[in-house]
């Protein structure tokens, strides 16, 4: 059997909590415009503790890859401002985040949109674009 | 200048100053950023349309119509963005097409307000937190962000008729998160940082140190069980970050409100308007949303707009003033591809990208008028400002009714 060198390219992956918030400098450009620049700046980013950053080994900055079940996305790395104990990554609820929110609520009718576990990875792809999210599947 | 309500949320502020020149707005005085973009309104407006081709807004009422008769399990989803006479017209709608209706609440606030119209949680007024209430938990909820104004206007600054020294001694305000939210930062000293889905636990915990019990848990909850004690009139505000944590049992908060008789619930509310859908449908029917009717109203889960898309059971979309392909799970939302999606929005959104029909409407509270029911209840009366030609949400809804 030969080595899967492949294997060995990958990017490390690892598990990340996420949970979602509200910013209001997003929704603000969420009013004024949703294909635009501004409101893509403010939703396709991850925030995380920088200790968290760190044993990752990722720096403020990168290009992510989250990915599990439900989609996957790339989406900007940031340090949070704010004092994390680290464990859980952060994003502004958008239609990034709903890409990765599960559909199956129990029957209950109510998805974890706060509540997301997924695999991250330094990627190579550029950020995903809105238009992307749009296509249905 | 003229004033109006801002419905950038459903705090509806109605001390918005705007000028106006050449009927378009110039300048917006006193809103929040979030307030003042919606007022100043969105690059693209939403054009009529059919099957993506430019059409009358006659001719896509009619398109419309069409597409909710023929189907054998038509949606009507949104409202939360509507006026209640825009509303009430929809539920009759529903009615009439034997259809399936629900609003954001759904997936949001629901569980708290139908709990709140059902008068299992005592409540107040804003006006009432801003006269008397002296102990505000944010929980779940980071005002600062989601209703700007809150802090500013009702809760923690305003000096109020029996709390003349506002924040600096007559009211303490804490937050409950987990995260160090932009109104955990204002309430320094009073953050209690909890971990995802940890809730319930901590209710758990303040029940037992409200009862005089030694509760497991970290010892701050003695404190702020101590804080709350004390107040003479307290308010929870229940953000959705607690509302989706204790989803499976939202009835441990009614307990705990059961234990603490000072004190007041107020389910903290996005859309300007989803409380008056709420209520709108509530005094029809018994419950807040997920409502088909058959020739008298049915409630069940599997007729909430997640369940029915991950179950593909619906035939057909009415979507007003809602973007569900922004706001649902990517997962779900691949149902709309299959099957005609009707959308009224004064503004392109995602949905309206691969919608069958497009009607644009006003922009309620700037172009066109109504009322509006405020997150604490209160109706609020919508002045449209600017003179325009779209239509508003109720007179499509009247169009529609026409077109049948
Ligand atoms: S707090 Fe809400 S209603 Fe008031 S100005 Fe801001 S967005 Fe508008």
């Amino acid at each position: 059997m030969g080595i899967d060198i492949g294997k060995f390219l990958k990017n490390p992956e690892y598990e990340i909590k996420i949970t979602t918030y509200r910013d209001i400098f997003q929704a603000e450009a969420l009013e004024r415009d949703r294909f635009g620049e501004e409101y893509r700046k403010l939703s396709a980013a991850i925030m995380m503790s920088k200790n968290d950053m760190k044993r990752m080994g990722f720096k403020p900055g990168d290009r992510v890859k989250l990915t599990n079940d439900n989609g996957s996305i790339v989406v900007e790395l940031r340090e949070s401002k704010r004092e994390e104990p680290g464990g859980v990554a952060f994003m502004v609820n958008s239609p990034w985040s709903n890409a990765l929110v599960s559909g199956d609520t129990g029957g209950r009718g109510i998805p974890e949109f706060k509540n997301i576990s997924a695999m991250i990875s330094l990627a190579k792809e550029e950020v995903t674009t809105i238009e992307r999210l749009i296509i249905v599947r | 200048m003229v004033t109006c309500t801002c419905t950038g949320c459903a705090l509806l502020c109605e001390d918005i100053d705007v000028i106006i020149e050449n009927n378009r707005v110039k300048e917006v005085k006193n809103a929040c950023r979030r307030g003042a973009a919606r007022i100043r309104g969105c690059v693209n407006r939403l054009e009529p349309s059919v099957n993506k081709k430019q059409a009358d807004i006659d001719t896509s009422i009619k398109k419309a119509a069409e597409i909710l008769k023929n189907a054998r399990s038509p949606m009507l989803f949104g409202w939360g963005n509507s006026t209640c006479e825009a509303q009430v017209k929809g539920i009759e709608l529903a009615k009439r097409l034997n259809a399936i209706i629900d609003d954001n609440s759904s997936f949001c606030q629901g569980l708290l307000i139908e709990r709140i119209l059902k008068k299992k949680f005592r409540t107040c007024s804003l006006e009432d937190i801003r006269n008397r209430a002296d102990v505000l938990i944010y929980w779940g909820s980071d005002a600062q962000d989601s209703q700007p104004r809150h802090l500013s206007r009702f809760s923690y600054f305003p000096r109020g008729e029996h709390r003349q020294h506002g924040y600096e001694e007559d009211r303490t305000a804490a937050v409950i998160d987990v995260r160090e939210s932009s109104t955990a930062k204002i309430c320094k000293g009073h953050f209690y940082r909890i971990p995802t889905g940890g809730d319930r636990e901590l209710i758990l915990a303040l029940m037992d140190a409200l009862s005089g019990k030694v509760p497991k848990y970290d010892k701050r909850v003695l404190e702020l069980a101590g804080i709350m004690k004390k107040a003479e009139c307290g308010a929870i505000f229940a953000g959705i970050g607690l509302t989706y944590s204790i989803k499976d049992d939202p009835d441990i908060l009614v307990a705990l409100a059961d234990k603490l008789p000072n004190f007041n619930i107020m389910p903290m509310v996005g859309h300007y308007n989803m409380r008056g859908f709420n209520e709108n449908l509530f005094k029809e029917t018994g419950f807040v949303n997920r409502i088909r009717f058959e020739g008298r109203p049915v409630h069940n889960d599997g007729y909430a707009v997640v369940e029915a898309l991950r179950q593909k059971s619906i035939d057909a979309l009415l979507v007003i003033g809602s973007d569900p392909l922004s706001s649902l799970p990517g997962s779900i939302v691949s149902h709309l591809a299959d099957i005609p999606v009707i959308c009224i929005d004064p503004c392109v959104t995602l949905t309206s990208r691969i919608a069958a029909v497009t009607i644009p409407c006003a922009v309620s509270g700037v172009e066109s008028g109504g009322s509006a029911v405020r997150m604490d209840g209160r109706v609020v009366e919508l002045p449209g400002i600017i003179e325009n030609n779209h239509l508003s949400d109720q007179e499509i809804m009247t169009g529609l009714m026409e077109a049948l």
